[in-house]
């Protein structure tokens, strides 16, 4: 200060001075503005850094993840299944000792199970041995690890919700990693790391020397740190400003932050590899995208690997390219040994393994689209996007990949069997697959390319459901068990319906045969229209309104009497939220994606419990299910059996509508329920129907999964009587046109037939239908 | 709460955990295997040796057969039920125990985590939805205790133990929900069997 006011009173005197120091003036202001920039901007970029990683607060994207298998003696998976589980879960066939592999010799497995932190808890790791015969888990243990009669293994993941620049990262802690991954990172990338101040001087004047030496650049002398500040804050342009930036940023970062954290930091951020247009940053996630295992799991020399590409992650890609990749990794190895961090003996015999890397990256991006779309729907209701797409929530699903691609396969296959030319190019097919009793969606398909992720008419698709409504309409009937049961005679009789302004209506059966009287549950398995309308308009449709509310309709229903030919339009995850509370006795069964929402931490946020709510007396609710029975065994869903074996019971209901526009099938097993449909998307006439559309759909779905029949327990209230339909009385088992019938107790025939035809008193005993 | 609630719970849950005791996998469902009907008397087919062969369309299989293969079905094939609920199979009575550990340490909700998976593998036994129940009057979501037992009791059929064991949670449930009608019916319900 006292300088330069002395020079200005000079410099305001004499002129050759003045001219001097007039240069001195310029060069010393522009030092000082130049100060005065640089301080600023050294303000600017210590802003810049402290607020970046200040927040430190990596985007991590959200894991969507399918239920995960459970094991033990009893349950029900095909071997096959198994192995395509475990490969989907990032399983190695290997010696199943080492964790993450299996080993397999014809259904007798041996896993080596990972571990995982569920929401409610550890599932430690364990060894197990089981077999699986007739599509069964037998003889399972435990053969290392805490015992337990049931084991979860990892679930698959399905998919992933990313931020916006696509940047993927599984977050990993310092004192997580395994020791060997920073050392030798050090060792390889910045030896000096915890000595230097973000540069080091050194490490460049040896680089250059090398490089000049070589004539090409083989050494880079960034420190960890100023790769780092390269990844986190520059654009990749080679520049002496952003040279400069680099080394400046460096410095202000190390001084501000201690070493630990910078490198912690480093393991997450940098850039190892691409999927797709996801990014692959930071080791957590290069190990579970390079050999489908966590970091705390990998071999010398598959760390050794991961430390080499950070040199040139898609010149050193262990996919792509594997032998450059390999005599980097082995390089890395034998600097490693140099530096004492393995001995030389590790060195020799990592060198002789081989890369190990997974075949393909261990889950690809949106495999089962159409079902992270509802996925995403349903968490719509809870979370906002942002948080989704940054927080690494760990969100669990229902999804089951057997049933999935069961499903993906189904409708691949059928649908061009089912028609041709035109029509088989515009028709498409939307599958819906829940467990039975629980409402878990196990399987979604939008469409007849599954993978691809366009319109998703297993939930965006509303079309008339045409007769799928008529187990509705029957179940009011039969809930009146003074006015209905299974074998009341209803008429299949035309008739003319006359509206208030005049209009006529004139329903008809699908054949336009007319059959006289009909018992009850002959019109509902062969789906005879016209006694359908007559039962509904007697029940009066305000209360076919209602069964229907009670088991999950939420749109508006037509009062009009087309409503009981099924001109109300849903889309086929209703239908299956309706068909729940029929598979169930009456217990209605909200149809759940998710089964439970974590943080990255694991704390839980959400839980999606399993609710259920009678809507509807189960002993009504049975006698439906019976007809819906007899719809599989001899009634108009009974091709279901060209491809099914007879001894698994199966419910269910055609549905067509006018020119074959809508295709639908929904049923049930003891296990699944699907609902199935086949039409165009521009709403045009096709050839199917029910049973020659989405059936064929329903039923090669259901032929690729091992399950339990359909068999009802008789709820209370309900007996069994072998009656004869057309007399209206009991009759005995050996008699001719007998039939056993469930009833609500009490509406059974009084009288009694015998089989030579005399009619006799009616013995009352209870237990005749069911004993015999 | 009410305490007879939690003392009827209490031994329900005894009777429960006993019964499950003494019941093996499966229950009385049909169980069939994918694709075959004669499957389950040979122990492992030779195409599940082979993944490649699982991807052949075994859908269409039967339609390619003569028709001799075809079993005499039809005729028999009658409508499907049965008079009793699935029992407990070893992996669900073990999550069950370890959900009365919870609940005995108030965590519902902790019980209610792994009577789901319970439910999962058995979801057909009353058992399973009673003790779901009993956790959620523990919880004291009685609304869902009282649905879960309607559930159980109806998969309960003619096992006369398990329904008076239903009707009198259901009482209780009932009772303490203010329903005073509905308990004594259920009560009656309990008494007459």
């Amino acid at each position: 200060m006292t300088k330069s006011r002395s020079s200005r009173k000079k410099s305001s005197k004499s002129s050759p001075v003045r001219k001097r120091s007039g240069l001195w003036r310029f060069l010393f202001r522009a030092g000082a503005l130049g100060l005065v920039l640089l301080a600023g901007w050294m303000v600017y970029l210590d802003a810049v850094v402290t607020s970046r990683f200040e927040g430190r607060r990596f985007e991590v994207p959200s894991r969507v993840y399918a239920r995960p298998l459970e094991l033990y003696d009893g349950a029900s998976v095909s071997a096959s299944g198994l192995a395509r589980e475990l490969e989907l879960a990032g399983y190695r066939a290997g010696d199943g000792v080492r964790a993450g592999t299996y080993q397999r010799n014809g259904g007798r497995f041996v896993i080596s199970a990972r571990g995982f932190r569920f929401p409610d808890g550890e599932e430690p790791r364990r060894r197990l041995s089981l077999v699986v015969s007739g599509d069964r888990v037998q003889s399972f243990s435990v053969v290392a690890g805490p015992d337990s009669p049931i084991v979860r293994l990892e679930p698959a993941q399905i998919g992933g919700i990313y931020p916006s620049h696509r940047e993927d990262r599984v977050l990993v802690r310092l004192d997580e990693v395994p020791e060997l991954l920073p050392l030798g990172l050090m060792a390889i990338e910045d030896r000096q790391f915890y000595e230097h101040y973000g540069v080091a001087p050194l490490s460049i004047a040896r680089a250059m020397l090398a490089n000049i030496k070589a004539g090409q650049i083989v050494q880079g002398g960034s420190t960890l740190t100023q790769q780092l500040v390269k990844n986190f804050f520059l654009t990749r342009d080679q520049t002496l400003l952003r040279k400069g930036n680099e080394a400046l940023m460096s410095v202000l970062l190390e001084w501000h932050y201690e070493k630990d954290d910078i490198l912690e930091t480093y393991l997450n951020e940098v850039y190892l590899g691409q999927a797709g247009n996801r990014s692959i940053n930071g080791f957590g996630l290069a190990s579970q995208f390079f050999f489908g295992e966590p970091l705390k799991d990998l071999d010398v020399h598959q760390i050794a690997l991961l430390i080499g590409m950070v040199k040139g992650p898609s010149y050193y890609n262990p996919r792509r390219h594997p032998e450059r990749a390999k005599a980097r990794r082995d390089l890395v190895l034998s600097e490693m040994a140099e530096a004492g961090l393995i001995s030389a003996d590790d060195a020799a015999r990592a060198i002789r393994q081989p890369l190990n890397v997974s075949a393909r990256p261990s889950y690809t991006d949106n495999r089962y689209p159409a079902y992270i779309d509802l996925v995403r729907r349903h968490l719509g209701r809870d979370y906002r996007e942002e948080d989704l797409q940054s927080e690494g929530l760990r969100i669990f699903t229902t999804l089951d990949p057997a049933v999935q691609d069961a499903s993906e396969k189904a409708v691949r296959d059928t649908l061009p069997r089912l028609a041709r030319g035109e029509t088989r190019e515009a028709l498409e097919a939307a599958l819906v697959v829940t467990a039975k009793d629980t409402g878990e969606v196990l399987a979604l398909v939008g469409g007849k390319d599954p993978e691809f992720a366009g319109f998703n008419r297993a939930v965006d698709a509303r079309r008339p459901i045409g007769s799928l409504i008529k187990p509705f309409t029957y179940l009011a009937a039969l809930e009146q068990a003074d006015r209905y049961t299974l074998i009341t005679p209803v008429q299949d009789r035309a008739f003319t319906l006359e509206f208030d302004d005049g209009r006529l209506w004139q329903p008809k059966n699908f054949d336009g045969e007319e059959r006289g009287e009909v018992p009850l549950h002959l019109a509902l398995s062969r789906s005879y229209n016209l006694p359908a309308v007559r039962v509904g308009l007697d029940v009066g449709i305000p209360r076919v309104q209602e069964v229907l509310r009670a088991f999950g309709v939420t749109t508006p229903i037509s009062d009009y009497p087309s409503l009981l030919l099924g001109s109300m339009s849903l889309t086929p995850a209703e239908v299956a939220q309706l068909y729940q509370g029929l598979a169930t006795s009456g217990f209605n069964t909200p149809l759940r994606t998710i089964r439970e929402v974590t943080d990255a931490r694991n704390e839980p946020l959400s839980r999606y419990s399993l609710k259920v709510d009678r809507v509807a007396d189960p002993a009504a609710v049975h006698l439906v299910q019976y007809a819906m029975q007899e719809t599989m065994q001899e009634g108009t869903g009974r091709s279901a059996y060209l491809t099914l074996p007879d001894r698994l019971t199966l419910a269910g209901k055609t549905g067509t509508t006018d020119q074959g526009r809508d295709s639908w099938f929904a049923g049930f097993s003891g296990d699944y329920l699907a609902v199935a449909w086949v039409g165009r998307d521009d709403n045009g006439p096709t050839v199917l129907t029910g049973a020659s559309g989405a059936l064929p759909v329903w039923s090669a779905m259901m032929a690729q999964l091992p399950q339990h029949g359909f068999s009802p327990v008789m709820p209370d209230g309900v007996q069994y009587h072998w009656v004869n339909a057309r007399e209206q009385a009991l009759t005995g088992e050996r008699c001719e046109d007998a039939r056993l019938v469930p009833f609500i107790a009490g509406s059974e025939p009084q009288q009694r037939l015998d089989c030579d035809g005399q009619f006799g008193r009616q013995i009352r005993s209870w237990f005749e239908g069911l004993f015999r | 709460m009410n305490k007879t609630t939690i003392t009827r719970a209490g031994c329900l849950a005894m009777a429960l955990g006993l019964a499950g005791c003494a019941s093996g996998p499966g229950g009385g469902s049909i169980y069939v295997p994918m694709g075959g009907d004669d499957r389950s008397s040979a122990p492992e087919p030779p195409r599940s040796a082979e993944p490649q062969e699982e991807s052949e369309p075994r859908v269409w299989r039967k339609s390619e057969q003569p028709e001799v293969s075809e079993p005499e079905a039809p005729a028999t094939r009658s409508p499907s039920y049965r008079e009793s609920g699935d029992e407990l199979p070893a992996a669900a009575v073990s999550l069950i125990r370890d959900a009365d550990q919870r609940l005995a340490q108030g965590d519902s909700a902790g019980a209610i985590a792994r009577l789901e998976r319970a439910q999962r593998i058995a979801p057909r036994s009353s058992e399973v939805y009673f003790k779901l129940a009993e956790a959620y009057v523990s919880g004291d979501n009685l609304g869902a205790a009282e649905q879960f037992t309607l559930k159980g009791l109806s998969l309960a059929g003619n096992d006369s133990r398990m329904q008076r064991s239903g009707w009198l949670l259901l009482a209780d449930i009932r009772r303490a929900r203010g329903n005073v009608a509905g308990a004594d019916q259920a009560e009656a319900r309990a008494g007459a069997l």
